[in-house]
């Protein structure tokens, strides 16, 4: 600042701190009730000079605060007083301009937004053309964002998933920590306690790192109702679109991707779901179709249903799903995906609901469909509330970790017999023949030669099916799903990846793609006729996906049927249901209810005491396998020793079949 | 071009980064392929827990990696790549470039100290995985 600049501040300063004084004895005797007109008169003159010199040397944030309480009075002399209220906020804005005018602006935006509340009246900023100086920088949205309940600030979405980055490997790190700290543990409980303690705070901050990437719905929605008002205006249809749940919650790559999928739904729904007014009359029905769109919460996944009123798909098509067990989703989708030649209504419906339903499951997402004839649909895609999050199954080929979505995994099983199937080897799944790849073959590498039994996982979508041979499975488990970085975006193949607990990287794979390489297209339905077997009805219990399927592979390969629970109450419930059952296979550690209280049910149920229960335990748990005895297990077999012949002698030699 | 360069060795040659495309430099750890990926891209890594694409830096250059020891994180916008290199010389002030060179990802080469030094095009690097082919 040159030397007279600075004079001329100081003059300023001067000038308004004598308007300062004069407004806040006038501002105290109007509070007294010892003024009128004369003393608002004053101080709005005192207000208006302070302004103007403020703005004429660009102390910009000042001259606001002036303007506002120029703007208050201006009230106060229309009102022919200053209302009792006003008192206290002009006098704290007296003293927020005091200081203003000697560089301190923090106080002025929330005076200037309170100011403003008092009658309603927006605060009149001056032009922004002027220099900075003490109170320079523009204030509007800052006095927002700190006078509002719900402040909000941006952060860049990359950043957000850094901090993910981070968050997530600070909880592997603290397992791993865990895992290597082990015996010490044990003789600490108080450190143990702390470790645990910890664990939980990492997980509530991952969490709340999640739910910064996630973003309300009604970011996407703003479109529909003109979008659906042109294609009815399109079709020459009466159509009304109501939307509720707009404040349902998603990832925000799930946002950008899905507002295409709705509008097809919409359009579907308008197209081939309304009827002409006129149809609609005839048939009892209000001339507009309604189509209601609708998202909430459904456990973990987040539900965007569109409903309409139309005439629904035909009741040969429900016939059709019934018969052959499918859902209405898949045979919808199928049709408008294979038969484009038959355009009628009915495959019309489908048109493009294939591209809706794979994109839904790339996220790990489903589609669902509902409809009655003559009364309307229901279109439901289901999402997971974050990409972030992903239920994936895990297994190995080559020594490298792999995954799916568990969302496109039928089963789990193992290899016993292998068919052809045009000269390449399928499985044969009670009659449905499945082609059956090496993943190393599928993804274009190569890998050690496969176990002569090996185990494969049956991804499923459209309609298809592909066994994909692996080396071992890991479990199914929830990963952090992550990018494989800009230069890799748009390779096809992959989702992303995900860190092991170990560190080490298990590449997701994309399971549509998978079905669509060379040896996937070739799923093929073969009816043949089951043959009808007398063997064992067995109930196969276990929290794990993958050990469960295993069993029940095993066991169906073997002739026996096979039933599945999740935990030992599910399990219970069955046994309940099922009159001919003959034999329980039963992990022990599940949640719920673990194996030993389900043995311990079982004996105590009259009607099932003599049931047959064989304890599935893990090798060199002896203690498991005392109380299993205890408790009356019939058998017990190890995990880690599992094989086919033991699994199958056991049941052999408990049921004599 | 002159300023701060890291300086890299690949195959007993030197070669050198312009300091403001390096974010970092770390140990080159477990590498996973990713199958169908292009072939300058040799696979992914942990990188304190963020999924880092890893470059061949060496075959793209022409040349056979002794052993690739340290990877150099470079930064382009959004794109970001490990490039893979035997190890890492020293940071410091590079003498302008004084020798034109023939290669797509080099800009031109210097001498230090009686050795030739490439000077890699970080942009080019990172600009060259054009169109991955898919898997299977």
């Amino acid at each position: 600042l040159s030397p007279s600049d600075e004079e001329i501040h100081e003059l300023v300063r001067q000038e308004a701190g004598d308007c300062l004084q004069r407004m806040e004895s006038n501002l105290l005797a109007l509070e007294s009730g010892g003024g009128g007109a004369g003393e608002v008169d004053a101080i709005l003159r005192d207000a208006h000079s302070i302004k103007g010199s403020a703005a004429m040397i660009g102390w910009r944030k000042a001259a606001d605060l002036a303007s506002a309480v120029e703007d208050s009075m201006e009230q106060a002399r229309e009102r022919g007083g200053l209302p009792a209220e006003f008192v206290d906020p002009l006098l704290r804005a007296v003293d927020a301009l005091g200081r203003a005018l000697e560089g301190e602006t923090e106080a002025v935006a929330p005076i200037v937004e309170e100011l403003a509340s008092l009658g309603g009246a927006e605060p009149e900023g001056d032009g922004s053309s002027m220099a900075d100086g003490p109170g320079g920088a523009p204030s509007r949205e800052t006095a927002a964002g700190s006078g509002a309940g719900q402040a909000t600030i941006r952060i860049s979405a990359a950043k957000v998933d850094r901090m993910l980055d981070v968050v997530g490997e600070t909880v592997l790190y603290h397992r791993r920590l865990e895992h290597s700290l082990g015996d010490t543990l044990r003789d600490g409980r108080q450190a143990s306690e702390e470790l645990d303690m910890g664990e939980q705070l990492l997980d509530e901050l991952q969490d709340s790192v999640i739910q910064m990437r996630t973003l309300p719905l009604s970011t996407i929605t703003a479109s529909f109702p003109r979008a659906t008002r042109d294609l009815a205006s399109q079709e020459g249809k009466e159509v009304e679109l109501t939307i509720d749940g707009t404040e349902t919650q998603l990832d925000r790559v799930i946002l950008e991707g899905i507002s295409e999928a709705i509008v097809h739904v919409l359009r579907n729904a308008v197209a081939h779901g309304i009827e002409e007014a006129d149809e609609r009359e005839a048939a009892g029905k209000p001339r507009a179709g309604r189509i209601e769109l609708r998202a909430e919460p459904r456990g973990r996944m987040v539900a965007i249903q569109v409903a309409d009123d139309g005439r629904g798909v035909s009741a040969d098509l429900l016939a059709r799903a019934e018969e052959e067990e499918g859902s209405l989703a898949d045979i919808l989708a199928e049709t408008g995906f294979s038969t484009a030649e038959r355009v009628t209504d009915v495959a019309g419906r489908g048109v493009g609901l294939d591209a809706v339903k794979r994109h839904v499951e790339s996220l790990g997402g489903g589609l669902e469909l509902q409809s009655r004839p003559g009364r309307g649909t229901e279109v439901t895609l289901l999402l997971p509330v974050t990409l972030a999050l992903m239920r994936v199954l895990l297994f190995e080929r080559g020594g490298r970790p792999f995954g799916l979505p568990m969302s496109s995994v039928g089963r789990v099983v193992a290899v016993a017999d292998t068919t052809s199937l045009g000269n390449r080897p399928a499985l044969d799944l009670e009659g449905q023949v499945v082609p059956l790849s090496d993943l190393a073959t599928l993804i274009g590498t190569a890998g050690p030669p496969l176990a002569e039994h090996p185990q494969a996982v049956v991804v499923e979508s459209l309609g298809r099916s592909l066994a994909v041979a692996c080396d071992e499975l890991l479990g199914d488990e929830e990963v952090v799903i992550k990018s494989l970085g800009a230069i890799m975006a748009g390779m096809p193949g992959y989702l992303g990846a995900a860190i092991l607990g170990d560190g080490r990287i298990a590449l997701v794979l994309d399971p549509n793609h998978l079905l669509k390489a060379p040896l996937g297209a070739m799923a093929l339905d073969q009816p043949d006729e089951t043959e009808e077997t007398t063997h064992t009805r067995v109930l196969v219990v276990d929290d794990q996906f993958a050990a469960r399927e295993l069993q029940r592979s095993i066991l169906e390969a073997a002739g026996h049927r096979v039933e599945v629970a999740g935990d030992g109450r599910e399990a219970l419930r069955l046994i309940g249901e099922l009159a001919d059952l003959d034999l329980v296979l039963t992990d022990v550690q599940m949640p719920e209810m673990d194996g030993f209280e389900l043995l311990e049910a079982i004996r105590a149920d009259d009607e099932h005491s003599s049931l047959p229960v064989v304890i599935v335990t893990t090798l060199g748990d002896e203690d498991s396998r005392r109380r299993g005895v205890e408790g009356g297990a019939d058998a017990y077999i190890v995990k880690e020793e599992f094989d086919q012949q033991t699994l199958l002698g056991t049941i052999e030699r408990l049921t004599g079949r | 071009v002159s300023g701060v360069h890291v300086r890299v060795r690949i195959a007993r040659e030197q070669y050198a980064l312009p300091v403001e495309r390096v974010l970092e430099v770390a140990e080159l750890g477990a590498l996973t392929p990713v199958p169908g990926s292009s072939p300058q891209i040799i696979g992914v890594c942990n990188l304190r827990g963020q999924v880092v694409p890893v470059m061949a830096l060496a075959s793209m250059l022409g040349l056979v990696a002794q052993e690739p020891d340290r990877i150099v994180i470079a930064e382009l916008g959004e794109r970001r790549a490990g490039l893979a290199v035997d190890a890492v010389v020293d940071v410091g002030e590079l003498p302008d470039a004084s020798e034109q060179v023939d290669s797509p990802y080099l800009t031109g080469a210097a001498l230090v100290d009686g050795v030739l030094v490439g000077i890699l095009d970080a942009d080019a690097i990172l600009s060259s995985v054009e169109s991955p082919e898919p898997p299977a």
